[in-house]
């Protein structure tokens, strides 16, 4: 009778999950159109998910053993049972297999049930609580109805080969067409879709060992005025942008490495791509069943595929929602703490981004300083609204050779909006003195120079940034240098990796680095710096971004520092709150993200925190607490350090002004 | 007290004669002045008595003060009691041309931009001292203050106010542009002035003279900040005056009429005019308003954007006791303004922060109260004009940059202040009801 | 807004903002005029408005991107009177603002180019017959043939004023800040040209024009009567040198002290 019943449950659960494929493939298809290799993109998958996915779920080990015991177990047994109990071929070895892959698999599910007994508060909970007992349903069942398949059990009556069939039933409806139908298991049909198609394929690693990165923000093509700038609507994300919603596996870990999350801000990583999904389908976000934007309950928003995502200010007046408020997109430093963590290698930041740039370039609604510091960036090519020609004022002791005059240099300093800051002054001061100490041959732009263009981007002005960056672009052409140095990391970013879009490739270091290979040539002379405790902040776009962990750390152990790490430091280190335009939007919270920050700073013990961004030092510093620790920039710690008469450039005699009191 | 010294030959005799009887008592105060350690002697020369000089201190010892500080003091009540009104008076008699001013005369006294515009039209009026202009002043408000004469006027045309003489005439009062020029352009035809000048003030002489301008047919120079006496030009003046917002310097002869910006030229300080009063013949023109001021209306001073504020009452981490903060700033008339810590922390909303980071802020008087002053702080309050600062720290910086501070509990000084003022107000109060 | 609330449109408010072409005061380049932005801002904001826009000028590539600033304030288009360089926009603007007849005229109460002497409504206004109000802060109301709007004065105070429609009314930097300029509707947006025939301004052409010059500052001058008063004048510590400082007073000491310069400088009011 099991030998009737099997079949059919296996077929039509697999026609089942075929049609739910087609209807879910054709809510993927209602995104914008985005050429991707099929072949070469299905053929790379299974390395993309055994090495890169992996390599981000072993972060945790338990749960990676249980995934891959879970998993493992479900692909192999579900294989297997079709050919065994679908085709009925038990025949030899095939049926001992299929009950070691279910009994492994059933052993993996045990640790998913444990895990649910009292589950972290980042995981959903919702259907997510009877993925355990389905998968286990599933194990068991095929266990047992294989048995009588390899002649170790006789077949049972009739009623015990109904309650089989009912708990394999059960099993097959969670795991193979509830996979395409919106269940649970959605994230393993959709997952491997996205890894499949994935927009950004540079960010997997390649078979000669090369760490893939992919982290620059793409281009809107602005030439083309039919071409929608940026997302209104859930239709408007290309499709394998909606495809990679669907693939979230609601496990929460960016949740739990959100910063303006924990600041009590609006904004739930996990909920947005959620709420993403919903509009897809269209519906309302009341059956989300995990945690809610800090402040606005679930159940308050509703959207479809073509309805848009942010309401206008004018229907918000009169109190109506959509599918997500423009404040929860706002809240968003942009710091990718949400896409290092997510398993399912989902891109937050880009939806984030995308969204930003319709209600800026569409709406015209950057909420409170955006719309001040965007019309500064058009007007004066500075968020600030300085006098362009005044970009040097500060150096004018220095002596700075311009570029416009050397034509030719070794490395070109970028100097960066820096320059209007007073504290950040004392960070260039620093930074010019060691080049100098260290001969090396150097030229800024001076007024040249502007606003890289991040700080636009990031708010959602792609017109100001791509205006910014073309006339960027156009004068750096004409002079030769080797390389870009920077103390500004977003410059950096947006320099090396967002520019060669618009044509402008160059090499480009952090400071950090190029420090780190001055101190490697044996060019810098360094005493080691008085003892203090000393903690190291990973600027984001430095570290995620562009993965400079380690030239950092190396100066400062060059400055025989030992490093008193944070708990979150490295690819989790946590956001100062400065990124993304966020000082600007402003998003009210519970608390400030770098207060958090300077917690973290505090509960190390370090009296000195070594930064390398003026973003990051000017939210550290700006954090008003009894005995807050010190916040110096790298190259001032260097400039610092260095053995001055020793050193083998003339810059010697140079006067120390980075000390200077700052007076109005 | 008269400055003329008088002598008194018989104490001079006395003080001459040792052997007199009443010598000595002479010699100490010759003059029966309250100077006893110098006199004229009577050959002229001045006798001083070394002695006499000097105080003793409050250890017993005797001081001198050369500073002149305590010289300038005894002096006050002197033979140089008032300084002498050395001004020239000057009366036109028959001007050969008029000027004419219309002053802004907020709350019915000359400001500093009228004053300059008068030094402005005694320029023109007095160029050529053979035909002399005069300077004719046209009030459309009841002056609070007479101080048209030291401020160069020799003509008055008062038609403000609501006079019992019937020269005065409500219909100016507020805003009433119409009415205005109406009358203006009723001086044009009675008095027919070389010049207008108006103040390039907002709200005043901007509004009113453009109109007048159009109604003339004239085109007016505006925002001028200079002029120079020029043969070319058909006015024989010429003017410098801004253009495209205060991009521009455009020289141009000068027209009939300009409107000045202030500081346009020094007011008049050395002479004094008669301000003879003028009447029209005809009065002013009755006009049809099609503007109608239906008067001021109460803005809450907490509700005043932070830019535009004069005076604004800013709390800091210093306060602790928000509800007697907002009382003051209340009983105060002042807007409230806040540091970042204290919107941080929630207590005051965001667009209440001063700062590089919030709002820069313009105001005559800004009392920070509990605000140590972080530099992005300073930053915003630079162009305020004066600063108080009430903080526990005396060192922090906002106290250096204050130009007042009281170092104390916030809250004590702040209940202190609005215990003060709400006595004044009670003062006035009783005042105004016996007077 | 609360202007939300379902009013019948009794009748549509006809409103046309004349907008010019702005100058930033520290790089010099084109950009929507701070004040007619302002004014167009006024104008979106009016429940029921028909709300037009009208530039005469010329129009080219620099004029271009400036005028797109308004449009990308939401407006689908400009009506564009092209006028020469130099050209007395005044009959050219009155013929057409005849034409349009508009209830209401906004516009900033300067422009940021050329003489800047703010005249333009005062002379549209002549031509037209109609009133203008200058420095408005709010729209409050507009029946029967009145408005009803409020005139920013200094320091943040406001004064509640009635015209006769139709009129003119400018406004200043105290209205509220105009919305922000989004790049897709400014690139959607088109302009409605419409010709009229230009005067030459020949007066401007004479006048000798160059860049701001920093004024001087006016020195403090002292007419002392004697040599002591003048030097001690002269050796006076400069303004801003350091404050009094209070320190161990009482509250009630301390209070008064700031009483007294509350005073002094008049923001204490009497009542």
């Amino acid at each position: 009778m099991l030998d009737t019943l099997l079949p059919i449950l296996i077929f039509s659960a697999l026609a089942l999950a075929a049609v739910g494929a087609v209807r879910r493939v054709r809510l993927w298809r209602q995104g914008r159109s985005s050429p991707v290799p099929l072949i070469r993109g299905l053929a790379a998958m299974p390395r993309r998910y055994l090495v890169d996915l992996h390599h981000i779920v072993a972060r945790d080990k338990t749960m990676s053993n249980t995934h891959v015991a879970t998993a493992g177990g479900f692909v192999l047994a579900a294989v297997l049972a079709i050919v065994v109990h679908g085709l009925g071929l038990a025949e030899g070895v095939l049926g001992w297999l299929l009950l070691a892959a279910s009994a492994t698999m059933f052993a993996g599910s045990l640790f998913v049930a444990r895990r649910r007994r009292n589950p972290p508060a980042r995981l959903s909970k919702g259907p997510w609580m009877r993925l355990p007992k389905s998968l286990m349903a599933f194990s068991l069942g095929i266990f047992v109805v294989t048995l009588p398949a390899v002649g170790v059990l006789p077949a049972g009556g009739w009623l015990v080969a109904l309650v089989l069939a009912a708990v394999v039933a059960w099993g097959l409806a969670e795991l193979v067409f509830g996979m395409t139908w919106g269940g649970p298991m959605k994230h393993a049909f959709a997952g491997a879709l996205h890894l499949a198609f994935h927009r950004r394929p540079e960010r997997f690693s390649d078979k000669r060992g090369g760490e893939g990165r992919s982290t620059g923000l793409k281009a809107l093509d602005l030439e083309d005025d039919q071409a929608p700038l940026g997302v209104e609507t859930p239709a408007d994300f290309t499709w394998n942008q909606l495809l990679g919603f669907d693939a979230c596996v609601q496990c929460g870990r960016c949740e739990a490495a959100c910063p303006a999350f924990a600041a009590g801000q609006p904004l739930n990583p996990k909920k947005l791509i959620q709420d993403m999904v919903v509009g897809m389908a269209g519906g309302s976000d009341a059956r989300y069943a995990g945690s809610p934007y800090p402040g606005k309950p679930v159940g308050e928003h509703a959207g479809e595929p073509h309805g848009p995502i942010v309401a206008r200010p004018s229907a918000q007046a009169q109190g109506r929602t959509a599918l997500v408020d423009a404040e929860t997109l706002w809240s968003c430093t942009t710091c990718r703490a949400c896409v290092e963590e997510c398993p399912m290698m989902i891109e937050h930041v880009d939806a984030i981004v995308d969204m930003r740039r319709f209600l800026t370039l569409e709406h015209g609604n950057t909420p409170n300083k955006g719309a001040e510091v965007l019309d500064n960036l058009i007007a004066t090519d500075n968020p600030g609204g300085f006098d362009p020609g005044s970009r040097l004022n500060w150096a004018a002791d220095l002596d700075l050779p311009l570029m416009a005059d050397k034509r030719e240099a070794e490395v070109l300093l970028w100097l960066g909006d820096g320059v209007f800051d007073m504290r950040n002054q004392r960070t260039l001061r620093a930074l010019v003195k060691v080049l100098r100490a260290a001969d090396v041959d150097f030229a800024v732009l001076g007024a040249e120079e502007r606003d890289s263009g991040d700080v636009a981007r990031r708010l959602g002005d792609e017109a100001t940034f791509q205006s910014l960056a073309r006339r960027n672009i156009a004068t750096l052409a004409p002079y030769r240098f080797t390389h870009i140095v920077t103390c500004d990391p977003h410059s950096f970013h947006v320099l090396k990796n967002e520019y060669g879009e618009l044509g402008g490739n160059y090499e480009v270091f952090h400071h950090s680095t190029y420090l780190h290979r001055l101190i490697e040539a044996g060019r810098l002379n360094l005493k080691a710096m008085k003892a203090s405790s000393v903690t190291y902040h990973d600027p984001c776009y430095l570290g995620r971004y562009n993965g400079e962990y380690q030239a950092p750390r190396e100066v400062l152990k060059a400055l025989g520092v030992e490093l008193k790490e944070m708990a979150r430091s490295g690819y989790r280190s946590r956001c100062c709150g400065g990124g993304g335009g966020a000082p600007i939007t402003d998003v009210p919270g519970k608390q400030r993200i770098p207060d958090m920050r300077m917690n973290d700073v505090r509960e190390t013990g370090a009296e000195l925190v070594a930064v390398g961004c003026p973003q990051c030092t000017a939210m550290l510093e700006g954090v008003v607490a009894e005995e807050r620790a010190e916040v110096k920039d790298i190259a001032e710690l260097v400039a610092d350090a260095l053995v001055e008469n020793a050193a083998p450039g003339g810059a010697g005699n140079r006067p120390r002004r980075d000390t200077e009191e700052v007076a109005l | 007290m008269s400055d003329i010294v008088r002598r008194d030959p018989r104490r001079e005799w006395i003080a001459r004669n040792r052997l007199h009887p009443e010598h000595l008592a002479v010699r100490v105060d010759p003059h029966g002045t309250a100077s006893p350690s110098e006199w004229p002697g009577p050959n002229g020369l001045t006798r001083r008595n070394p002695r006499a000089v000097g105080f003793i201190g409050p250890n017993g010892i005797k001081r001198i003060d050369r500073s002149g500080a305590q010289q300038a003091a005894t002096q006050s009540g002197g033979r140089q009691a008032q300084p002498k009104d050395t001004r020239r008076r000057v009366d036109i008699d028959a001007p050969d041309f008029l000027v004419a001013v219309v002053p802004d005369m907020p709350g019915g006294r000359l400001s500093s931009h009228d004053r300059d515009l008068l030094g402005m039209a005694r320029q023109l009026a007095d160029a050529d001292p053979e035909r002399p202009g005069a300077v004719l002043a046209v009030v459309f408000v009841e002056p609070r203050e007479a101080a048209f004469d030291e401020a160069g006027i020799d003509r008055l045309l008062s038609l403000g106010g609501a006079g019992e003489d019937g020269g005065g005439d409500a219909r100016f009062d507020g805003y009433a542009p119409e009415a205005r020029v109406a009358a203006l352009q009723a001086v044009e035809r009675e008095l027919a002035p070389r010049h207008w000048l108006l103040p390039d003030s907002a709200l005043g002489g901007a509004d009113l003279g453009r109109r007048l301008a159009v109604r003339l047919g004239e085109r007016p120079a505006t925002q001028v900040w200079q002029i120079e006496a020029d043969a070319v030009s058909e006015t024989d003046w010429r003017c410098i005056a801004r253009g495209a917002a205060g991009g521009t310097d455009m020289t141009r002869p000068l027209p009939r009429v300009a409107m000045a910006l202030a500081e346009c030229a020094e007011p008049v300080s050395e002479t004094r005019h008669a301000a003879r009063p003028v009447e029209l013949t005809q009065g002013p023109p009755q006009v049809l308003a099609r503007i109608e001021d239906l008067g001021a209306v109460a803005v809450d001073p907490a509700g005043v954007a932070l830019g535009e504020a004069e005076f604004i009452l800013s709390a800091g981490n210093g306060v602790k006791d928000w509800e007697a903060y907002h009382r003051a700033a209340r009983i105060l008339g002042a807007t409230e303004g806040a540091s970042r810590v204290a919107v941080d922390d929630g207590f005051m909303p965001r667009d209440r922060q001063v700062g590089a980071t919030g709002t820069w802020v313009t105001a005559r008087v800004y009392v920070a109260v509990g605000i140590s002053g972080a530099i992005q702080h300073l930053q915003g309050i630079q162009s305020c004009e004066k600063v108080v600062a009430i903080n526990l720290d005396g060192g922090c910086d906002m106290v250096k940059r204050a130009d007042l501070a009281v170092i104390g509990d916030a809250g004590e000084i702040l209940a202190a202040l609005v215990a003060m003022v709400e006595r004044y107000r009670e003062q006035q109060q009783e005042n105004r009801d016996a007077a | 807004m609360p202007h939300d609330v379902a009013t019948p449109a009794e009748t549509e408010l006809n409103v046309a903002v004349l907008v010019s072409v702005g100058r930033h005061p520290l790089t010099a380049r084109a950009r929507r005029a701070d004040q007619d932005a302002r004014a167009v801002e006024m104008a979106l904001t009016l429940p029921d408005a028909d709300v037009r826009l009208i530039h005469a000028g010329r129009h080219d590539d620099d004029s271009d991107s400036a005028l797109r600033g308004y449009l990308g304030m939401g407006l689908a288009s400009i009506g564009l009177l092209e006028q020469p360089s130099g050209a007395d926009v005044v009959p050219a603007l009155a013929a057409v603002l005849r034409d349009a007849s508009p209830q209401l005229v906004l516009t900033g109460a300067r422009a940021e180019t050329g003489e800047g002497s703010g005249l333009l409504p005062y002379l549209l206004a002549d031509w037209l017959g109609w009133p203008i109000v200058t420095g408005l802060a709010a729209v409050e109301s507009v029946e029967h043939g009145m408005a009803t709007v409020l005139q920013a004065l200094p320091r943040g105070q406001r004064r509640r004023l009635r015209v006769r429609l139709p009129a003119i009314a400018t406004v200043e930097s105290s209205a509220p800040a105009a919305r922000q300029s989004a790049f897709g509707p400014a690139r959607r947006g088109g302009f409605d040209p419409e010709t009229r025939d230009g005067v030459r301004d020949d007066a401007l052409s004479e006048w000798h024009v160059q860049p701001a010059r920093k004024r001087p500052k006016r020195l403090k001058i002292v007419k002392a009567a004697s040599a002591r008063d003048r030097f001690k004048a002269a050796a006076a510590k400069a303004q801003g040198g350091g404050g009094q400082v209070l320190e161990g007073a009482t509250p009630e000491q301390g209070a008064e002290a700031i009483f007294k310069l509350l005073e002094e400088e008049g923001v204490v009011r009497r009542s």
